[in-house]
């Protein structure tokens, strides 16, 4: 019974999708209107951009300015947020300057940075930065500050400096914390992607799909959105499985039930 | 003040106790990493099977010498009303090495807190502690904690929990791994050395606890209610095998606690405290002869008359509370 069980669970996600894809194709035959064509012709539409090579060297472009801009994210805001939770001073200062800069949509921020930076690589991998820091520096915080004192204590006592606390204690305490934001994170430096190669058209999966928007090609723009929630999907099954991994010792009220929670 | 010295005496062999579960077998283990131990930090060639014996400086002048000394320690807390809080009110006491002192008082009485100052975590606003004639200024290893929340490393194993301290003073990865080895499976916990702590139950936990803060060869015990979240079963088995230990190595313990029974059981001496401001209430040396079985104590009415005593003292102070 339980394996019945099991195999519902697996496949309910299944079902989900197709049950997406079906009311989409009943809406669209309803509908009939020329810019929402139906989930079929969309679907038809996939394999023509993934065997294009000028498209595949655009959704490269794109996954390596996240993966640099996310990368670059994690390195600074993990530090920042453990020190943030574990100093009071450090906490006070920095607060007043992320709860300015947390409601600002970062794509908002984009014209601005494309006067200093150019339309490049460089403003866009900024502001997947900008996207992606500010979840990690949250959950990082208050996973430090979570950190058992005693944990700490007990640290001290064996001769481990500050610093070392904070590398050998307070990070692997608080990675399981440290991760949830890295997951939120993941999905939003896919959202900050496209959103800035929309607005500084150049290269990428965004560019692909508001050309395509312009020129009235509705199946590809619509097949360009199923290639993005697929990319998102395979990334945060790629990023739960590295992170079930790295904290399975941890206690399960650290799991996420569901996946862009 | 020299109960210890009744137990001591009468029991130099190697092997005495069989008894609690702890086989003698790696009793003998724990003596031989005694031996190892000392060889290593003091280059001795000859030494006595039992720390207590090394551990006494041939060099100092009196035999029994003060390990820890209280000197006038006053703590204030401000509570969230912005008052002064006379946590701990003018402490003063001296502490014997290789003695086991329990700090026994109601909750809220401040003795965790004084056990925090012994260990650095916490500074006192007045007064001070020394270890050894030093000045105590923040934790060190010479001082091992053993909290009633565990706190080991949920993300390390039973045996990296246990080698991380040795592991943290320079000791080789194989010679820590085979001391930590011989200490989990002294505490009873063999077989579980690749378990995470969240596999544990709450007295393997503390187990786990003991033996990571044995295994860097603190030269106090500072034991903060350690067995107060345990069930009564469980505590029980704890203070027995904890007395087998002590009794094989004999380091110094402060032990805090709000048992009455376990504070009498487990103590060369008691020091009472009373509530608000917590201050030093009355010392009582425990003159019970060691190695203590608890089914020989339990029936023994110097034991029954301590507790009772004891008990009495703190209903006296209870009642008079309300009256001030």
């Amino acid at each position: 019974m339980t394996s019945s069980a099991a195999m519902a669970k697996r496949a309910a996600p299944v079902f989900a999708c197709i049950g997406l894809l079906a009311m989409w194709q009943v809406a669209s035959l309803v509908l009939k209107n020329d810019s929402f064509p139906t989930a079929i012709e969309a679907i038809r539409a996939v394999p023509s951009i993934l065997g294009d090579k000028e498209s595949l060297i655009n959704i490269f472009a794109s996954l390596r300015r996240m993966a640099t801009g996310f990368g670059a994210a994690m390195l600074v805001s993990i530090p920042l947020g453990l020190l943030m939770g574990r100093s009071a001073a450090v906490a006070a200062f920095f607060n007043p300057l992320l709860m300015v800069i947390y409601p600002v949509p970062k794509a908002a921020l984009m014209p601005i940075i494309m006067l200093w930076l150019g339309v490049g690589d460089l403003t866009k991998t900024l502001v997947i930065f900008l996207g992606v820091s500010l979840p990690v520096i949250y959950h990082s915080f208050q996973g430090a500050k979570a950190v058992q004192e005693k944990m700490l204590w007990s640290g001290a006592a064996m001769g481990l400096s500050p610093l070392q606390r904070l590398v050998r204690i307070v990070l692997p305490a608080a990675l399981p914390e440290i991760l949830t934001g890295c997951r939120t994170g993941l999905v939003l430096a896919l959202i900050t992607m496209i959103t800035s190669e929309m607005i500084a058209r150049q290269s990428g999966a965004g560019n692909i799909l508001f050309n395509a928007l312009d020129m009235g090609q509705y199946d590809t723009v619509f097949a360009m959105i199923i290639i993005v929630g697929a990319m998102g999907i395979c990334l945060d099954a790629i990023f739960e499985r590295v992170r079930a991994r790295l904290v399975r010792w941890s206690e399960p009220q650290f799991d996420i039930p569901l996946s862009f929670s | 003040m020299k109960a210890r010295q009744n137990g001591r005496g009468s029991n130099d062999a190697p092997h005495v106790c069989e008894g609690d579960g702890l086989s003698g077998r790696f009793l003998a283990k724990l003596v031989l990493l005694n031996v190892r131990a000392s060889e290593t930090r003091y280059g001795m060639t000859v030494v006595a099977a039992r720390s207590s014996e090394w551990m006494r400086p041939v060099t100092s002048q009196e035999p029994a010498s003060a390990i820890i000394e209280i000197d006038r320690v006053s703590q204030v807390f401000q509570t969230s009303a912005r008052k002064d809080h006379l946590a701990l009110s003018d402490i003063s006491l001296t502490i014997e090495e290789g003695a086991f002192v329990s700090i026994l008082g109601p909750s809220g009485c401040g003795k965790s807190t004084l056990l925090y100052i012994v260990g650095g975590f916490v500074s006192p606003t007045s007064g001070m502690a020394k270890i050894k004639g030093h000045a105590i200024t923040g934790p060190g290893p010479d001082r091992g904690p053993v909290f009633q929340e565990f706190a080991l490393f949920p993300w390390k194993t039973v045996l990296g929990n246990v080698m991380y301290g040795p592991r943290q003073q320079g000791v080789r990865a194989a010679e820590a791994e085979a001391q930590s080895r011989a200490l989990i499976e002294m505490v009873g916990l063999k077989g579980y050395e690749n378990f995470y702590p969240k596999e544990l139950s709450g007295g393997m936990k503390q187990r786990v606890a003991l033996a990571r803060t044995l295994a860097y060869h603190p030269e106090v015990l500072l034991m903060d209610e350690p067995f107060g979240a345990l069930d009564a079963h469980t505590r029980t088995r704890l203070q027995n095998d904890l007395l087998t230990i002590w009794e094989r190595d004999r380091k110094t313990v402060l032990f805090v606690t709000h048992s009455v029974d376990e504070a009498v059981f487990l103590s060369d001496k008691v020091i009472m405290m009373s509530k608000s401001p917590g201050r030093i209430r009355q010392v009582i040396d425990i003159d019970l002869p060691r190695p203590r079985r608890r089914n020989e104590l339990l029936l023994d009415p110097r034991y029954q008359k301590y507790v009772v005593d004891i008990e009495r003292m703190f209903d006296d102070s209870d009642e008079a509370g309300p009256a001030l």
